[in-house]
């Protein structure tokens, strides 16, 4: 595997103004993503996992300016995404692609499934008319659909094939990096699998990069190789797969940990559920202090008075504490 | 005696292509205390099973053609409309998937749980108010007697289901069936609501059917548990038994296409064993073939020809596959 970094993302911050109270003085400000650093190396996969609210959709969405953000880098290779002007963003965007979560809503109803397929090459590519109908054929046959499939609309496939298009769409313009936010929680188990088997073989084939959005702990371990586990807007812990799930650091990942439920006895014998109780404190009002005090089972008096920084992978003042 | 007994049941369901039985033959036992799960990919029948129970199948569109579901002795399905709305709620209670839309936005959580014991108990309205309030304490909400005075929309996804949980559960039902009750929820809120469940359990004594597709949840949660595909019991069992020799190949199937989080992970990654296509549409569902053939790498010309029996693995286990023995 290449060792050489493909996307560096560096104190990336997202807010969203927010009105609070009658509309007098200032607006209050959501940081949806907080000061965020990460890099991918080319041909890896990293996930983001977090429960809802962490800010792992708006992470993913900022990379490919779908959002805006408020400060940062996005480097992709050498360019910055985020300083791009309109038409140098238009042809950036055929290097960052996305494959949606929800496959029912992501497909244009009134297209026919090739056509959804050609058309981000009509808006990025400079492919003449028959290099398109042979790319589409190409991609029709990579993730797994017949020929004869791409005179269908969205609505005659089935959950499973509709991805299976969405994943066309996004392979179609030869990304580097392709963002997939929650790209089988729409689908059911024994589809799942078929997506995520499909996934993978396909960044062998071509040598794709991921940025995976997940919430379910099981099927990131499945896929990536490094993972960044977001509370609040925050990384808490970002670490290779085996360290995350064989030593995780942090107490929150590891409650996320001890709270899926395995069909390993062996698993279910040995791992203690560390409980976390209460809700996660109120985005616009941050308590000062670590963002997880109020929830965390071994909180001491410096935790909420001073913010712990990402070291050594982990943005904890005791990690590693006994739970 | 089992408390719930359902026999032979069949429900058909009026589509434009005919009628069609999404549940086909279903027979199981529950006992009381006992804790049943029935897993399957959607469209399966897992949903329909638990209203029937209900008495709550979506009027003018499914009905039970045959079959009986006996439930302390009375059989439901004869039951009249009145007797089982003195049933529902108090005797057996049901838990809905989405926490956000079950509750009435219009109400208080604390009348809405105080209605149920009014309503089934006969208590007064500040009788019923203040065992609100207890129960709400019971689910582990904080500050209970002033959080009962929020609406829906001032809770979390997870407390909201805490309150779903406090209504079902204010009767003492003998039965609680839990209709996926945590796939809106985050796992460490899961987590949370399963320990309540299993606590809820001990302290009631109230059986629990959950509904789930997620094998990791039936192990936790249940000690027998019913595969169903395409509204026909596939496999039924003790949850470690089927867990470490699922008898059928749709089992064996749902179990290793899930990546589960190992005890210790290492770095080899083999691909997922997938179950290739999907559920059969809803007018092949009567047909005398073993339904899953199509999808199954098992299959011989024999299971395209005729339905399989149950075969039986001792007493508890029973699979409906023409090769179960071999697997």
């Amino acid at each position: 595997m290449k060792a050489e970094t493909l996307l560096k993302v560096e104190n990336m911050t997202v807010r969203f103004a927010v009105k609070r109270g009658r509309g007098f003085g200032k607006n209050a400000h959501l940081h949806a993503v907080d000061d965020v650093s990460f890099t991918v190396k080319c041909g890896e996969t990293l996930a983001i996992v977090g429960e809802s609210g962490s800010g792992k959709t708006t992470t993913a969405l900022a990379v490919a300016r779908l959002v805006n953000s408020y400060k940062g880098k996005v480097l992709l290779g050498d360019t910055d995404l985020l300083a791009l002007g309109d038409e140098d963003l238009r042809q950036a965007r055929a290097r960052v692609q996305f494959i949606f979560q929800d496959p029912y809503s992501s497909l244009n109803p009134r297209l026919r499934a090739s056509d959804i397929v050609r058309e981000p090459m009509d808006s990025l590519g400079d492919m003449s008319e028959a290099e398109k109908s042979e790319r589409v054929d190409f991609l029709f046959n990579a993730v797994g659909l017949r020929p004869e499939q791409q005179r269908l609309f969205p609505h005659q496939f089935s959950g499973g094939q509709r991805q299976r298009i969405g994943i066309a769409r996004a392979l179609a313009t030869q990304p580097e990096l392709i963002i997939c936010d929650e790209p089988v929680s729409a689908l059911d188990v024994a589809v799942q699998a078929q997506i995520l088997n499909l996934l993978r073989k396909l960044q062998k084939d071509f040598g794709l990069t991921y940025l995976f959005i997940s919430h379910d702990l099981g099927v990131v371990q499945h896929m990536c190789d490094s993972i960044a586990v977001m509370y609040m807007g925050k990384i808490v812990e970002h670490g290779s797969r085996l360290d995350i799930f064989n030593a995780p650091q942090h107490p929150y990942t590891r409650a996320l940990l001890s709270a899926v439920p395995s069909v390993d006895k062996a698993r279910r014998a040995q791992t203690k559920r560390i409980l976390i109780p209460g809700d996660p404190p109120d985005p616009v009002n941050l308590p000062a202090g670590c963002r997880f005090a109020n929830r965390c089972p071994v909180v001491q008096d410096i935790c909420r008075r001073d913010e712990p920084e990402l070291r050594n992978g982990v943005a904890c003042h005791f990690p590693n504490a006994e739970l | 005696m089992a408390l719930l007994s359902v026999k032979n049941l069949r429900i058909e369901i009026k589509t434009r292509a005919g009628v069609a039985p999404v549940i086909d033959d279903l027979s199981f036992d529950l006992d009381a205390g006992e804790s049943l799960s029935f897993v399957g990919e959607s469209g399966c029948g897992k949903s329909m099973t638990a209203l029937a129970l209900m008495g709550l199948l979506p009027e003018g569109v499914g009905s039970v053609a045959s079959g009986s579901i006996t439930f302390d002795g009375e059989d439901l399905t004869q039951a009249s409309e009145a007797r089982l709305r003195a049933l529902r709620g108090n005797d057996i209670s049901m838990i809905f998937q989405e926490p956000m839309t079950s509750l009435n936005p219009l109400y208080t959580v604390g009348e809405q749980i105080a209605e149920v014991l009014r309503a089934h108990q006969g208590l007064s309205r500040k009788q019923a108010w203040d065992q609100a309030v207890e129960l709400l304490d019971a689910v582990r909400i904080p500050n209970a007697r002033a959080r009962a005075e929020d609406y829906p929309f001032q809770m979390s996804g997870g407390q909201r289901q805490r309150v779903m949980i406090a209504i079902a559960l204010a009767c003492q039902p003998k039965i609680l069936i839990a209709d996926e009750p945590t796939t809106a929820l985050d796992v460490t809120v899961q987590a949370q609501i399963f320990d309540l469940l299993q606590d809820m359990r001990r302290q009631t004594g109230s059986a629990i059917i959950l509904i789930t597709h997620d094998m990791g949840a039936v192990a936790e949660m249940a000690e027998r548990m019913i595969v169903m595909y395409a509204g026909r019991k596939a496999e039924l069992g003790p949850v470690d038994t089927i867990i470490a020799h699922p008898r059928h190949p749709y089992t064996a199937g749902l179990i290793s296409c899930v990546p589960h989080i190992l005890s210790t992970l290492t770095s080899e990654r083999e691909d997922l064993v997938e179950v290739p296509g999907i559920v059969p549409a809803l007018q092949d569902f009567g047909k005398d073939l073993c339904l899953f053939a199509s999808r199954c790498r098992h299959a011989q010309p024999k299971c395209v020809n005729q339905r399989p029996p149950e075969i039986a693995f001792g007493n508890t286990h029973q699979a409906a596959c023409w090769r179960a023995e071999e697997l």
